[in-house]
């Protein structure tokens, strides 16, 4: 099995990812941090295969937190879940960093569920 | 179910890897010339004009071209060109994935239509607003984004009222704000009955039920859906090349005498009839 740490400041969307991911059968939810420093902890203390990061976070943002991971641990795959998947720029700047993918806000469960399984 | 960029669609479609991706965006940053180095490249400035101008944008909040206009070292006409021409030139991410061989010309026409396909509840109706009103464009599709969302992602149905300004916010159970930065400062206000507070909770956390969830999860709901909108706001305005940042939403309790407009805001509520007992009003306090 998968696993997956969850980012996201917001209880409502961590508690969607955590469900999608737990009903899945083939990934499993480690934890969820509120935002990048937490993120990088977690990453460090629960060793996830996937990051499922947000974007816009208080705190240590999900881009700076993604700056980071991708020195810290080679490994680990992070996926960016933002409402600002559609700005261009923001996309552009999170593959180039070394994001596998961006998912938008709303999201569909089978969508998020493909793009965790394609990595 | 979003708005989304031409290049996304595709990686999102398995159409095209987020490698081959970065090669067509890397052609397109070599290939698409900005406002300032078009100029150069057309012999109508020198560097040295583009520093000089650059230099006064410190001082003046003015786009690279209308300061350079301003400043007179190009004239309107030239300017004109200069814009003509960068359009004429520019490469699109399609265009550039066929040049990088990550996609046939029949590929990309095929997931064009699709991609239309995809966008399409996005397209903005007509929405009625005052003519003082500065980027009207901007503010309509931020209003129509509500309602589009308020129907798909919340599934209410509701009648939309007259916009109108106003001095302050009437006070409800819970207001969620987001503020806008950029190229136009605002912020959005989504103002819920404690009844609505739980029809979004049940829609964004899609439970049946949501007596027994805490206050505070209740409220991220509202502060989620307001993200949502806003985020995708930022993305169509980013397709109109307005560019606009976002910050974390955050929850206000409004007094009983209602929320004030803060001096320097001009403010427009849109209220949202969903039905007799329950209130919803979108508010819009837009930085003069």
């Amino acid at each position: 099995m998968k696993k997956v740490l969850v980012v996201d400041d917001s209880l409502s969307v961590a508690r969607q990812l955590e469900r999608i991911i737990n009903e899945s059968g083939d990934l499993v939810c480690v934890g969820h941090a509120k935002n990048g420093a937490e993120a990088i902890k977690m990453n460090h203390s629960e060793d996830p295969d996937i990051i499922c990061m947000d974007m816009n976070m208080p705190g240590m943002d999900g881009l700076t937190a993604l700056r980071s991971l991708v020195v810290l641990d080679k490994t680990v795959k992070v996926v960016m879940v933002t409402s600002l998947g559609g700005v261009g720029d923001k996309f552009t700047e999170a593959i180039k960093l070394g994001a596998k993918n961006v998912i938008s806000k709303p999201f569909e469960p089978d969508n998020v569920l493909n793009i965790l399984r394609s990595l | 179910m979003a708005v989304k960029f031409f290049g996304q669609f595709l990686v999102e479609q398995g159409a095209v890897t987020s490698e081959a991706l970065l090669h067509a965006i890397e052609l397109q940053d070599r290939t698409n010339l900005k406002l300032g180095e078009m100029a150069v490249a057309m012999g109508y400035i020198t560097a040295d004009d583009i520093e000089r101008a650059h230099t006064s944008q410190l001082s003046k909040d003015m786009k690279l071209g209308d300061l350079l206009v301003d400043l007179g070292i190009l004239t309107p006409s030239q300017l004109q060109e200069v814009i003509d021409r960068q359009k004429a030139t520019h490469l699109y991410i399609g265009e550039a994935l066929v040049k990088v061989g990550a996609l046939t010309p029949e590929k990309l026409e095929s997931y064009l239509a699709a991609f239309k396909v995809d966008q399409a509840p996005y397209v903005a109706d007509r929405i009625e607003l005052p003519e003082w009103l500065a980027n009207q464009h901007l503010w309509e599709t931020t209003v129509d984004m509500s309602y589009k969302m308020i129907t798909r992602v919340l599934g209410i149905q509701f009648r939309p009222g007259k916009c109108q300004e106003v001095s302050r916010l009437s006070t409800n159970h819970m207001v969620a704000a987001m503020d806008l930065s950029g190229d136009a400062a605002a912020r959005y206000l989504l103002s819920v009955s404690a009844g609505l507070q739980k029809t979004i909770a049940k829609a964004i956390l899609k439970e049946d039920n949501v007596d027994q969830e805490p206050p505070e999860v209740l409220e991220d709901t509202v502060m989620e859906f307001v993200n949502i909108v806003c985020g995708n706001v930022v993305a169509k305005a980013s397709q109109s090349g307005l560019s606009l940042e976002i910050n974390p939403p955050i929850t206000i309790h409004p007094a009983l005498n209602g929320l004030p407009v803060p001096d320097c805001y001009r403010a427009l509520l849109f209220p949202i009839h969903v039905s007799d007992d329950q209130v919803m009003e979108l508010a819009l306090f837009i930085k003069q």
